[in-house]
């Protein structure tokens, strides 16, 4: 990362992003900014253009897409492959592996250079996320939880300052989901994007929440602001209510 | 699951100590028995051709299986050397240079594929079915045209001509370019070890993880391709090898792109090499197809190593 860009620039801006499917608009006109130190969890119901969101976010092809994505001051499709992951690492819903490899081997690919990450940093970030025991297992072997937590073992360790992660904790026991949102916690010098459906973990592991219609329309504010009946109600289309400090769907 | 390092070592040596085994088989062994004259003038051309084309076929093959991320991909996959064979058979029938036809006919096959896949290419999605989907169709269009030429081939060429279709050693030139081929394709792979890596986690990852795909993807469709039309310049259609050198040595454990790339090549020469012993012996002095043969043995045994896997 060049570090005259991160002084002055937030590592995510987005001017006047729209995206569809097909004839559908998912998002229309999303101004929105990402400072370091902010966790933000994007909300809506299935289809709402979650996934599509995070993937227009890392650069990757999406349908249709208009408006700005940037990083750090710079537009995503003007960064040369190799610069854009020493500043974005994103993480998908579901890897697909289809060749044997140990996990060690793949968190060595995941890091930017050979050697790149100290063993030490590499050794805690495994613990921190409940994953040092799968060091030397084959990726094709592990269960969907287990794969979901090396995903984010490997993305933490290519070290990006931005880092976009779809449904990090779809997979997890509620133990593991707990373990989850304290790691995330803890990424005081990242900025964080996710996406998740637990109205309840997501008041535990973000600062921010971007609500999407699935119309087009957004919303978007603290979590102290957005997990609230009304804007609830809004994003999925159905009432809540707050039992024993809980949310709950009725 | 990855070696042991004490059994990587022991496949390893195993693996070179049988290549050694098979070469000084090769040499020494034939109804002529030792002559130093048949040795060098007539054995070892041939020995040569056989390693040169084993080697090159290992590593055709599992550039495709990186390229098109399939475990099942070969050297004949995206029709280069359909091309190739259709491009023989017309030097064969015009009377002209069996090398330059096929070498043309490689070169076209490879060219036609980048053409109609350009796009498919350039795209950092994983859109390997499309790609492997028009290798498929370009293929099966040069197979159609070899079957097609085969019934206008005169009486007295047919048989040559088949046998060239099937693979065949027998006067084969050109084992020391396929050599120096494969030994630059193997350092090529070697050096782009982590590249290969990543790419083998998926086009996209490979990208996000800053890899520029498109060339990477782009230098192993030429790789391939390229090993691909000289092994079958040399020594015709030879099947088997280019799947299963690589895919043996991954049933092993062996899974990094660096030991693969430096094992698949000698396994290949030691398998087609021991093929090739086979064809011209068992039913001396008549010489069975190496193709024929190889898959014969071969075969059976993959699938032992397949049923003891496991996987």
């Amino acid at each position: 990362m060049n570090p005259s860009l991160s002084v002055t620039s937030p590592p995510l801006v987005v001017k006047g992003l729209s995206l569809w499917a097909q004839a559908r608009a998912l998002l229309q006109h999303l101004d929105w900014q990402v400072a370091v130190g902010q966790r933000w969890c994007v909300i809506g119901r299935n289809a709402a253009g979650k996934s599509t969101l995070l993937r227009a976010l890392a650069g990757l092809p999406v349908p249709r897409q208009e408006g700005e994505v940037a990083w750090f001051g710079r537009a995503a499709a003007r960064w040369a492959a190799a610069d854009a992951a020493r500043v974005r690492a994103y993480v998908p819903q579901q890897a697909s592996d289809r060749f044997t490899l140990r996990v060690d081997r793949l968190l060595a690919l995941s890091s930017p250079a050979p050697g790149a990450v100290p063993l030490e940093e590499a050794l805690a970030v495994l613990r921190a996320l409940d994953a040092e025991h799968l060091a030397s297992r084959d990726v094709t072997q592990l269960s969907g939880g287990e794969r979901q937590r090396v995903a984010l073992v490997q993305c933490r360790l290519q070290g990006a300052p931005l880092m976009l992660l779809d449904e990090p904790v779809s997979f997890q026991d509620p133990a593991h989901q707990l373990r989850v949102a304290r790691w995330l916690v803890q990424q005081h010098d990242r900025a964080l994007v996710f996406s998740a459906h637990d109205v309840n973990w997501i008041a535990q592991a973000a600062t921010h929440v971007l609500s999407l219609h699935g119309d087009g329309r957004w919303e978007a504010g603290t979590v102290a602001d957005m997990v609230a009946a009304a804007p609830l109600q809004r994003a999925y289309g159905c009432d809540w209510r707050r039992e024993g400090g809980l949310w709950c769907a009725c | 699951m990855g070696l042991p390092t004490t059994r990587f070592k022991l496949l390893a040596a195993g693996l070179v100590g049988a290549l050694v085994l098979v070469l000084a088989a090769s040499l020494l062994v034939g109804s002529a028995g030792l002559d130093a004259q048949i040795v060098r003038t007539l054995r070892l051309p041939r020995v040569l051709a056989a390693a040169g084309v084993g080697a090159l076929l290992a590593l055709s093959g599992l550039a495709m299986q990186v390229l098109l991320r399939n475990p099942l991909a070969d050297p004949y996959v995206l029709g280069t050397s359909g091309g190739a064979a259709v491009g023989a058979l017309l030097a064969l029938l015009i009377g002209g240079s069996l090398w330059l036809g096929a070498g043309l006919g490689a070169l076209a096959a490879g060219l036609a594929l980048l053409a109609l896949t350009r796009a498919v290419l350039a795209s950092a999605d994983d859109a390997s079915p499309r790609l492997v989907l028009t290798g498929a169709m370009l293929a099966s269009l040069c197979g159609a045209v070899a079957t097609l030429l085969l019934t206008i081939t005169p009486d007295q060429a047919l048989r040559g001509a088949i046998f060239w279709l099937v693979g065949d050693l027998s006067g084969a030139s050109g084992g020391p370019i396929a050599l120096v081929l494969a030994s630059l394709l193997m350092v090529w792979m070697v050096w782009r070890e982590r590249a290969i890596d990543r790419l083998l986690l998926g086009s996209e990852v490979a990208w996000l993880l800053g890899e520029p795909v498109r060339r990477l993807r782009l230098e192993l469709l030429v790789a391939g391709a390229l090993a691909a039309g000289v092994a079958v310049a040399v020594a015709g259609a030879i099947g088997f090898v280019g799947l299963v050198a690589s895919q043996a040595l991954r049933l092993a454990g062996v899974e990094r792109s660096r030991d693969l790339a430096w094992m698949s090549p000698l396994a290949g020469a030691a398998l087609l090499l021991a093929a090739d012993l086979l064809a011209r012996s068992v039913a001396a002095p008549l010489e069975l197809p190496v193709g024929a043969v190889m898959a014969l043995v071969g075969a059976p045994l993959f699938i032992a190593l397949l049923a003891r896997g496991g996987r």
